[in-house]
């Protein structure tokens, strides 16, 4: 599990990595799927630029990616081999422009981090309203993404869609 | 820098929240027509991660009011309900269930209920506030407590949480009232009772 500015490592059988009720705040999945490791940070702030040194520096976008990098590599992980998954990053209430940014600019800051590092974004579930649980399982490398009153849906990797009408949605997304 | 107060410091901060809870039950009574009878409010002193499993299951399920507080003593006013705590408010208020104007109604009960709060503490600690205009959600407990609280993450890894309960008599509805003062803020109400 990973909490507020927390972030967690597996290639464990069984486990299952999940950050819960993410609103303004960015999880990001880093996966190697042939090794069967995964690592997952929940972000909270773009960058640590300017900010108290004695706070939790995990918390910020530049300092838990590379920290996250390190956490799967440490278990098996390569990094030419990453996927990455970005989930979260919503703006919980519209009307108020201060939490508005924050979500916006966590996802544009993990973005930068990870285009710095050579990591290729594969799935993205980001902005809009709606705060979301992201789980991964490290084994599998199945990424699911769970939005307030519905059910856990796959976003990594893709599903091939059998209905006309989510055939639609994929298309557009 | 964490924030750290004494023992006198939160008993202080506790009496506070009692007597702006007890101003918004009032105010609250006032606009439902009903008793409200206020529970015992909790201060607590913790680190972000450990605010939102405090207030409950991070996915559940919730109806937040938001109050942005600007002035002298910046911060967030949240009130959080179950949504169907939020519908039986709606429909004391004489709107049907699934009105369109339920965020609306939930909205303006927040801004009297917040706004008679805060200037109780106002009142008694000669503080300027104002606050900002409320915002009204339905969604995840965790995303709704993390987006108010990742704000002031900037400066702290820990938070403050005056934390009432306002429950209206004999409906089993009841909202959690909290009060988040932005980094220094509290210290400010502190000094201004002098037990800073």
């Amino acid at each position: 599990m990973a909490r507020m500015g927390e972030l967690c490592a597996s290639g464990t059988p069984g486990d299952s990595l999940v950050a819960l009720g993410l609103g303004s705040c960015i999880g990001l999945v880093l996966l190697d799927r042939r090794k069967g490791v995964a690592g997952l940070a929940h972000i909270v702030l773009p960058a640590s630029d300017g900010h108290n040194k004695e706070l939790n520096p995990l918390k910020f976008a530049d300092k838990a990616v590379p920290e996250l990098i390190r956490q799967v590599t440490a278990r098996g992980g390569r990094k030419p081999m990453f996927e990455a998954i970005l989930v979260g990053g919503a703006s919980m209430f519209a009307s108020a422009g201060s939490t508005l940014e924050v979500g916006v600019r966590n996802a544009a800051a993990v973005r930068e981090v990870l285009a710095k590092e050579r990591i290729r974004i594969h799935a993205e579930d980001t902005g809009g309203s709606k705060g979301r649980t992201v789980r991964v399982d490290p084994i599998t490398g199945i990424v699911t993404v769970r939005k307030a009153g519905s059910k856990d849906e796959q976003l990594f990797p893709a599903v091939p869609k059998t209905s006309s009408h989510s055939r639609v949605l994929q298309e557009v997304a | 820098m964490s924030a750290q107060y004494n023992d006198v410091q939160l008993d202080a901060l506790r009496e506070l929240a009692n007597i702006g809870a007890g101003t918004a039950s009032t105010a609250l009574s006032e606009m439902l027509g009903r008793s409200i009878d206020l529970a015992v409010p909790d201060v607590s002193v913790l680190p972000m991660a450990e605010a939102v499993e405090l207030l409950g299951p991070p996915e559940q399920e919730i109806t937040g009011i938001m109050l942005g507080v600007e002035g002298e003593l910046p911060g967030t006013v949240l009130m959080l309900l179950s949504p169907e705590n939020a519908e039986k408010i709606c429909v004391m208020l004489g709107l049907p269930p699934d009105s369109d104007l339920a965020p609306s109604a939930l909205g303006e009960i927040g801004n009297v209920v917040g706004t008679s709060y805060l200037n109780a503490l106002a009142g008694m600690t000669g503080l300027e506030v104002e606050p900002t205009p409320p915002a009204t959600v339905t969604d995840m407990l965790g995303a709704i407590v993390e987006s108010v609280l990742a704000v002031r993450a900037m400066s702290s890894d820990r938070t403050l949480l005056l934390d009432s309960s306002l429950i209206v008599e004999g409906e089993d509805c009841s909202i959690v009232f909290l009060l988040v003062p932005d980094h220094g803020g509290a210290e400010e109400l502190l000094e201004r009772i002098g037990v800073s």
